[in-house]
């Protein structure tokens, strides 16, 4: 299944590492990177992508306060957060905020693919505190 | 003649994209990957590569630590710190131990490439802001050192890794087990630690690592909708 990603992180070779993984299955494209949390919300405003994928601590805005604006924007894109804050309440903070999936960055290269996969079918994709997945 | 280039951080999504950026340039590989302080140190030993490139904060062994054993080990190692913060106590830090290199990881994919071509060409490549210390650092000098921030207690560089491992929850013994040492050598290290900084408990030993770079820890959870992390 053909799925367009928007990426968004400050930090540009988490971006990189981030597209290479992408990269990797047939059909997914990433369409466009963002460094901040307010080009995220622009970016996908503009380009209406199926899946963003979204650092929390990013200058500008904040990634929990982008994924609510990005939710009532357009409400037909899903938002993967991906995120070094391995917690049990940020990870509900994001859900709250209208996310559907939340990965920790430690794990990012071995779950990223099931989480974008997950979230591009509107399905949750959660990472563990002990390092487990869980979707449904 | 190619660039062997070994690196080392704790996320394969940072490793990978390293990986992707260092590698479209012709000529440069990447001979190896580690995942802390310490195993960069090994790999180094084993694959002497022309540059290391160490993220300042990793476990076990923190990049900065780090780097000053790949320049004790190989006083020819080139090394670029890759940091998320350019605070000055970070750069002084890095300048210190040897590094040749300061590159942002929010800057890496614009300057990496230049840094690590500098490297080759026996220059040192820094931020603006490492510049900017530098020269300021310089021109104090001239004037008296007038501004010198206060020494912090002298501690030795084994200290330092005790104090890391101390801070990341490790007991006395797995410390003496992860550098090779009797648990009693390592007592004498921690109470000698305890000592020079006048600490009571491990509580006062992971402040300080904390507000020193040591260990880095994730930023709480608390945030403002501008983005502006609060504690």
């Amino acid at each position: 299944m053909a799925v367009r990603i928007l990426i968004a992180d400050d930090h540009s070779v988490v971006r990189h590492g981030l597209k290479t993984i992408l990269g990797e299955r047939e059909g997914w494209e990433v369409i466009a990177e963002a460094a901040d949390g307010v080009e995220a919300v622009e970016m996908a405003d503009r380009l209406n992508p199926d899946v963003v994928v979204l650092d929390l601590s990013m200058p500008r805005l904040h990634g929990l306060e982008a994924c609510r604006q990005i939710r009532e924007k357009t409400p037909s894109c899903e938002i993967l957060i991906v995120t070094q804050h391995d917690s049990p309440q940020m990870l509900q903070q994001a859900l709250l905020s209208g996310a559907k999936g939340y990965v920790v960055k430690a794990n990012a290269a071995r779950d990223l693919l099931a989480a974008v996969d997950a979230v591009s079918q509107h399905r949750n994709f959660t990472t563990h505190h002990n390092g487990g997945a869980n979707t449904k | 003649m190619k660039v062997r280039i070994l690196i080392a951080d704790d996320h394969e999504v940072v490793r990978r994209g390293l990986c992707t950026l260092l590698q479209s340039h012709e000529g440069w590989e990447i001979c190896g990957e580690a995942t802390d302080g310490r195993a960069v140190v090994e790999k180094a030993k084993e694959l002497k590569p022309d540059v290391v490139i160490v993220d300042v904060g990793m476990p076990s062994l923190n990049g900065l630590a780090a780097t000053r054993q790949l320049v004790q080990q190989d006083p020819n190692c080139k090394v670029i710190v890759l940091t998320i913060t350019d605070s000055d106590q970070v750069i002084r830090e890095a300048l210190d131990a040897g590094a040749r290199g300061f590159v942002l990881k929010s800057d890496a994919a614009r300057d990496l490439v230049a840094a690590v071509e500098a490297l080759q060409r026996n220059r040192m490549f820094f931020t603006p802001r490492v510049n900017d210390m530098v020269l300021a650092g310089f021109l104090d000098r001239g004037n008296g050192a007038r501004n010198t921030p206060p020494r912090l207690p002298h501690l030795t560089p084994r200290e330092r890794e005790v104090i890391q491992l101390l801070a990341e929850g490790k007991s006395s013994k797995e410390v003496a087990s992860v550098l090779n040492l009797s648990t009693k050598t390592a007592e004498t290290h921690r109470s000698n630690i305890m000592r020079k900084l006048g600490f009571h408990s491990i509580r006062d030993l992971v402040v300080y690592a904390v507000k020193n770079n040591i260990i880095q820890v994730q930023a709480p959870s608390h945030f403002s909708a501008t983005g502006d992390e609060v504690a």
